[in-house]
């Protein structure tokens, strides 16, 4: 049979049924389960009289405060991040000491490039990044904390409330939270958009998320520049962040991909009591992945830069584009080496440096030995991070980008508009800042 | 069996119940994103369990809608467990309407019983099974409660010992005429029976461009 057939009395079906009810059958659908269901609620369901004001709704009542939301949200946040590094820091320095200790014997293996290898490749390299794996367990016991108690779902609805005023999906910041942890499965959860414009600068804008790849950079650098005010610091990575993530979608809702914006409701699950087991499960998961990788891409990628190193190749490479990153203050080789390989995973940012100046004689925490090797100052070093949180995201998120997206041209245009937009912020960073220190 | 449910509604805790697996549960809407396979044995049987992203309808708009529903209509699993967030029956149960609507072999796992009662609601679920003309199973995922009552239930429907039909929503006169008049043209005809025909009338009159666009293939064919 012809299906032209078929839609044809489909078409004249619905122009009669609107003319008769004035309402679009989907609507008239829609109406007529509702009613079955309100009906069949009235039989089986028995309510109280009057609705218990839950203990939910009391603490929502405060959390979703007009006023009170967002600043609470940043100080929850700003109370993990201060929580986390108050109480790894020693546990980071005992890891490092081992591995130094490890090390120490190992130096002095014959033939020399194994002795270098195992020394400065594996425990400077994939050593430097597992040492920060305290940093990833307790960030994430926090995170899953707030997660399964049901907060995060508030946090997103008051960023909601401020993103659909300028004009931006809400759902989007439920993707956006999700890219704290990685940003793959953040892009994934894009799905859940249903409006393909607002899908897609979700897409676009989640690699500006601090993913927990990025943590460890952070922490070596907070530790070595800003003893004080690592969890600070760190935070104000995170939040540099976000609040660019929400302004390019707002920019790129404007400029590149106009269009009316999905209407969205978000659901607020009950608080319920985290269970312990509930969050050991999740951090697991993250700690697992961190230790999978520095075992597998990690461990190949220091292994393949203590080569480079040992040919005498790397240096070259380094010097080859150092150039473009002098405006920003970290045109060493040694920076443009750690950048050029953290597109591959940025952890590995870690491993270069370990791999690179573990063999660099052992005074002081490995970011202090950068740091006096290339004569950082702590504004470089925070301009050094800013690039590190924004440019070029990640291979394996870049395929996400690729396969969400199925468009090269906008993948291309990620990877663009990333590195210009952390070469930006760098070089401006350090630029102001040394006007005024 | 397919797992269906809104999201948040506590599906993955249930999958993890049966298959013994550790998904990643969130308090937190969408979560699952794309289905995930498991399984277990009970009693013998051999039982194949996925795990849908969870939607609160079956229509076209979003991705993860199409997804869980071509699994429903293409795979035809042998039966689809709708978890149900018994605190919110509501609007939980309109996703279980159309599934009905669907003619999968449906059954109910009313969950988060225990929240239900603490707000001091009273479910009357043989009432609900009566109504609905499909099993309800309660219980409370959360402390593994109830989890073989539903195996139980799944085997037997799926064995054909526990009837499943379903009702037939009346939507009104009007839409009725239309869609008998519809239901006609398709029987046996488009997509080689494979969809119920009554649900293919209902898509056309909600405008389902999915399921517009698949008949049109059917057509040409």
């Amino acid at each position: 049979m012809d299906s032209q057939v078929v839609i044809q009395a489909r078409d004249e079906s619905l122009a009669h049924l609107r003319k008769v009810h004035g309402d679009d059958a989907e609507t008239l659908i829609a109406d007529a389960r509702y009613g079955f269901i309100s009906g069949l609620m009235r039989d089986v369901l028995e309510r109280p009289a009057v609705e218990k004001v839950t203990a939910t709704d009391r603490i929502d009542r405060f959390m979703l405060n007009r006023w009170l939301g967002i600043p609470l949200f940043l100080a929850i946040l700003f109370a993990v991040f201060q929580l986390t590094f108050v109480v790894s820091v020693p546990l980071i320095n005992l890891i490092n000491a081992g591995f130094d200790w490890l090390g120490e014997p190992t130096s002095r293996i014959a033939p020399a490039w194994l002795g270098s290898l195992i020394t400065d490749g594996v425990f400077g390299g994939v050593g430097a990044v597992l040492a920060f794996i305290p940093v990833i367990f307790l960030l994430y016991v926090a995170l899953s904390i707030l997660e399964d108690t049901g907060y995060m779902a508030r946090a997103a609805f008051v960023v909601d409330r401020l993103m659909h005023k300028i004009g931006l999906h809400g759902r989007s910041f439920v993707s956006l939270i999700l890219g704290f942890g990685c940003n793959v499965p953040a892009i994934m959860s894009s799905r859940t958009i249903d409006n393909p414009r607002d899908r897609l600068v979700t897409i676009l804008v989640t690699p500006l998320m601090s993913c927990g790849a990025r943590l460890p950079v952070y922490a070596l650098f907070a530790a070595a520049f800003f003893t004080a005010y690592q969890g600070l610091i760190v935070f104000s990575m995170y939040g540099i962040g976000v609040i660019l993530a929400i302004g390019l979608a707002w920019f790129f809702r404007k400029r590149l991909i106009s269009g009316e914006s999905g209407h969205f409701v978000m659901e607020l699950p009950p608080y319920r009591l985290p269970t312990v087991t509930g969050v050991l499960a999740h951090v697991w998961d993250r700690v697992w992945a961190f230790i999978s990788r520095a075992g597998t891409i990690i461990f190949s990628v220091v292994v393949l830069i203590w080569l480079l190193n040992y040919l005498n190749i790397l240096e070259q490479i380094g010097r080859a584009v150092a150039p473009v990153f002098s405006p920003a203050g970290f045109g060493q080789w040694q920076a443009a080496v750690a950048l050029i390989f953290g597109v591959l995973a940025k952890e590995t940012i870690v491993g270069a440096f370990g791999t690179l100046f573990a063999a660099a004689g052992d005074t002081g925490s490995l970011g202090q030995v950068i740091g006096s090797a290339l004569g950082w100052t702590p504004l470089v070093a925070f301009a050094f991070m800013v690039m590190i949180l924004l440019y070029v995201p990640c291979v394996a998120t870049i395929s996400t980008i690729k396969r969400e997206t199925g468009s090269w041209k906008w993948t291309l245009f990620t990877i663009g508009y990333t590195l210009a937009l952390g070469w930006t912020v760098a070089t401006l960073v350090y630029r102001v800042g040394r006007l005024f220190i | 069996m397919a797992l269906a449910g809104n999201p948040n509604s506590g599906k993955t805790t249930v999958f993890n119940n049966l298959t013994g697996a550790r998904q990643h549960v969130g308090n937190w809407p969408g979560v699952t994103v794309a289905k995930k396979e498991g399984s277990c044995t009970f009693q013998g049987h051999h039982v194949k369990v996925v795990d849908l992203p969870g939607v609160y309808s079956l229509t076209a708009y979003s991705q993860d809608e199409v997804i869980a529903r071509d699994y429903v209509v293409d795979a035809r699993p042998d039966v689809v467990v709708d978890v149900v967030d018994a605190s919110n029956l509501e609007r939980n149960l309109y996703l279980a309407v159309q599934l009905l609507e669907m003619k999968a072999g449906l059954v109910i796992a009313l969950n988060m019983m225990d929240v239900a009662r603490s707000r001091g609601y009273v479910i009357d679920v043989t009432e609900l099974s009566r109504l609905l003309g499909t099993p309800v199973v309660p219980m409370v995922a959360a402390r593994n409660q109830g989890t073989k009552e539903l195996l139980e239930t799944v085997v037997g429907v799926a064995g054909g010992e526990i009837p499943v039909g379903g009702i037939n929503l009346q939507y009104g006169q009007d839409i009725e005429a239309e869609i008998a008049k519809l239901e006609k043209l398709v029987d046996g005809n488009f997509p080689a029976g494979q969809y119920p025909p009554r649900w293919l009338a209902v898509k056309l009159l909600e405008e389902d461009e999915e399921i517009v666009r698949k008949i049109r293939q059917a057509g040409v064919g």
